[in-house]
């Protein structure tokens, strides 16, 4: 284990993990947009705001790639289904807490169940696990980040 | 007056965002959506299917009488209702962006009192993927939506009463006073979060809005006597102009019948081939510089997959097919099949090669030429006209009969290799097959005069060897074939005696596959009175182009055909084709008038 293997992990987990979210948008899945979520928190230009939602998307990948390998190191192993183990724990996460209650809180221009269109534009919450995005959108999301948890666990376990 | 739910298609105007268009009837309904593009499923399709399709509602709640308009010079709709008890006025459009973060697609209904008190009632009912699939309706951050899989809608209103939520709709009622501003916003998303905008960026976005289109339309440069048909009509077609890429749909709606309960229901939600050098000309004429470019680049990279061939027709993101399928709609006014895709893709039509190559030589000619891999290109597709010209084909009215020799195809053949020609002799395409195109434009010449032309008739027929005619012969004198000859002038004549009344002409006589019949063809009629003032017959064609301008709706737009008898409109609208001839013919009327 070292902390290249977190920093490519997190890297290929990332693309991996945005583009299965992307196809599953494609496909009518969901209308979920993780970039266009982050990037609206900073910018109301919608080009700039995906620009730089994928950027953010990125650098958040790296940065739970490593709370996974300081993990790693902690329990003294790593692996394919540990990550993938803790890619469930994470998607869970996301899906709920992150994305439902805390994102809301802190982003500027999302909407809660106690606001209303009075100044701002506000994007439409995502309730719990997402539903609101569409019905099969905490399915796309577990099964992304388990992908992601598996690839980075990988990669970590792989490298020496 | 609505007949068993359905306006009458004359009834309609349109708005749009160089993204989508709605129709909105004279009585408020918005009854024609389609979500996020103008080529996608449907949200509001109540024209197809007034129980079933899905639309907006905004009316007094009590008898009306309307006024229409267009604000001046814009795409901004204007509706007056008239009520015993008060008038108000209605603004709808479709927003562009402007300040702030914008809905992806936004159209905004502001309802101002001008006097009294009227009771206003709306009621927003969609029906997503062509009102197949009911929507889920609920509340979020306080916010009426309705989703369904990948798409969502969002109703904002201020002022404009309480929300009223049920499973199928989202409605309000609310009593509009003399200075009174209601605003009721439809915002949508694909594949993304909505949106939920406040109301000063959607005022901001309206003013916005009324700004780029009168500056657009200020930019035209027609000044003639037919100057509000001819920026009305710019106006229709910057709307059916698909913004991302350039391409033109021939029309917003798809199935509007030709023939009330009949089986000719069309999508034109594509770009034709065959009206690609109608549309250059008629966007060089105006002063749209941008827009020509545009559209010609697309059209050479959407025709790069079938190269050298060219499909007749292409969706607006360049794609070839367009797969015909039935909906299980009613259709209007029980016109089924209600048809989506289009079967006319798969056809042959070779009359699209002389499009094509008109298109360039008349773009070759405003921008000096184009570089060498584009002359390569078409120089190629005139060696493929050389090898094609002699198979019969569907023609350029889609036949859904046997495949014959169309005169009118064979014309456009000819003005493929003319046009090359000169193109070669410009030093715009490689010179190398010239003798070749030469020689075969005189073969084509040869087959037209011999075999396509009837001295029983006194006129050129439908096709080799026919008795039929056909007003398509007419493009054939708009570009450039037997000009100035005597059976061109004779066949003008020919084709207005027997297809023709007044300024109206039906597209041809005999069979074409389908049954029942159809409406006087609008573009024809517009196309024989450029033809009139091209051959020098100016009195007739102006008296002609004055009938016809008074035939447009009271905003001014015109769908495909006109039923002769009654006025009423039929087929798809605001139909391109349409537009284009009005334009093109007031431009060279205009020049024979100073001629």
């Amino acid at each position: 284990m070292n902390v290249w293997g977190a920093v490519a992990g997190g890297f290929v987990g990332t693309v991996v993990l945005t583009t299965a979210l992307r196809a599953a948008s494609e496909l009518g899945f969901t209308r979920m947009d993780l970039p266009f979520l982050l990037g609206t928190a900073f910018s109301a230009d919608r080009t700039r705001a995906k620009a730089l939602g994928y950027l953010l998307h990125f650098v958040v990948g790296e940065c739970f790639a490593f709370v996974y390998y300081g993990i790693f190191v902690a329990i003294g192993h790593s692996g394919w289904g540990l990550g993938a183990a803790f890619g469930l724990l994470h998607g869970l996460f996301a899906s709920t807490a992150l994305v439902s209650v805390l994102l809301p809180i802190i982003h500027p221009r999302m909407g809660t169940a106690d606001s209303s269109a009075a100044a701002r534009p506000l994007l439409e919450p995502p309730g719990f696990m997402m539903l609101n995005y569409g019905a099969r959108t905490p399915l796309v999301t577990l099964l992304s980040h388990v992908s992601y948890g598996a690839i980075v666990g990988g990669f970590i376990s792989l490298a020496s | 007056m609505r007949r068993a739910g359905y306006a009458p298609l004359r009834d309609y105007a349109a708005i749009g965002d160089g993204r989508t268009v709605a129709l909105v009837a004279g009585d408020g309904s918005i009854d024609w959506l389609c979500l996020p593009d103008l080529d996608s499923g449907s949200v509001f399709a109540a024209v197809l299917d007034a129980e079933r399709g899905g639309s907006f509602q905004l009316a007094p709640g009590c008898a009306f009488t309307t006024e229409r308009r267009y604000l001046p010079d814009s795409n901004v709709l204007e509706t007056t209702f008239i009520t015993d008890d008060g008038v108000v006025r209605v603004l709808d459009a479709m927003l562009l962006p402007g300040d702030g973060l914008a809905p992806s697609r936004e159209l905004a209904r502001r309802v101002e009192g001008v006097s009294g008190h009227v009771d206003m009632h709306w009621r927003v009912e969609p029906r997503f993927a062509y009102g197949s699939r009911g929507p889920r309706i609920a509340l979020r951050a306080g916010m009426p939506v309705a989703t369904c899989g990948q798409d969502a809608v969002a109703v904002s209103a201020w002022e404009a009463g309480d929300p009223l939520l049920d499973e199928h709709s989202i409605s309000g009622r609310f009593l509009a006073s003399e200075g009174h501003a209601a605003l009721i916003v439809l915002s949508a998303a694909h594949q993304e979060p909505l949106v939920f905008p406040p109301r000063a960026e959607v005022e901001s976005r309206c003013a916005v809005t009324l700004a780029f289109w009168r500056d657009w339309a200020a930019s035209r440069t027609y000044e003639g006597p037919w100057r509000d048909a001819v920026i009305r009509s710019a106006l229709a077609l910057k709307l059916l102009i698909h913004a991302p890429s350039g391409a033109i749909a021939a029309a917003p709606s798809a199935s509007l019948p030709e023939q009330i309960g009949g089986e000719r229901n069309w999508d034109y939600r594509f770009c034709w081939v065959r009206d690609s050098a109608f549309m250059l000309d008629a966007m060089m004429q105006l002063g749209c510089p941008s827009e020509a470019e545009a559209f010609f680049w697309w059209l050479l990279h959407a025709s790069q997959l079938t190269h050298p061939r060219l499909g007749v027709l292409y969706r607006l993101d360049g794609g070839a097919k367009a797969q015909e399928t039935t909906l299980d709609l009613s259709g209007y006014r029980d016109s089924r099949p209600v048809r989506v895709g289009n079967g006319a893709a798969e056809q042959q039509q070779l009359d699209i090669y002389g499009d094509l190559m008109q298109t360039a030589w008349l773009y070759a000619s405003a921008n000096s030429g184009f570089d060498r891999e584009t002359g390569r290109r078409l120089a190629e597709v005139a060696d493929l006209v050389c090898e094609l010209w002699r198979q019969p084909d569907c023609g350029i009215w889609e036949v859904r009969s046997e495949p014959l020799h169309f005169t009118h195809s064979k014309m456009m053949c000819w003005v493929a290799l003319d046009r090359a020609v000169r193109m070669a002799e410009a030093g715009w395409l490689p010179p190398r097959h010239v003798t070749r195109w030469e020689a075969e434009a005189i073969a084509i010449r040869d087959f037209i005069e011999s075999r396509c032309w009837s001295d029983e008739l006194v006129s050129y027929t439908r096709s080799a060897g026919g008795g039929d005619l056909d007003a398509s012969a007419l493009l054939g004198a708009l570009m450039g074939y037997g000009v100035g000859d005597s059976r061109m002038a004779s066949t003008i004549d020919a084709v207005r005696r027997q297809l023709g009344s007044g300024p109206l002409l039906y597209r041809y006589s005999g069979e074409d596959g389908l049954s029942g019949g159809e409406g006087a063809f609008l573009c024809c009629s517009f196309f024989l009175v450029d033809a009139l003032a091209q051959t020098g017959r100016v009195d007739e064609a102006t008296d002609a182009m004055g009938e016809l301008v008074a035939l447009a709706n009271d905003v001014g737009l015109y769908a495909e055909e006109v039923d002769r008898e009654t006025g009423a409109f039929l087929g798809n609208m605001p139909q391109g084709l349409v537009h284009l001839s009005l334009i093109n013919a007031a431009v060279s009327l205009s020049k024979a008038q100073h001629a």
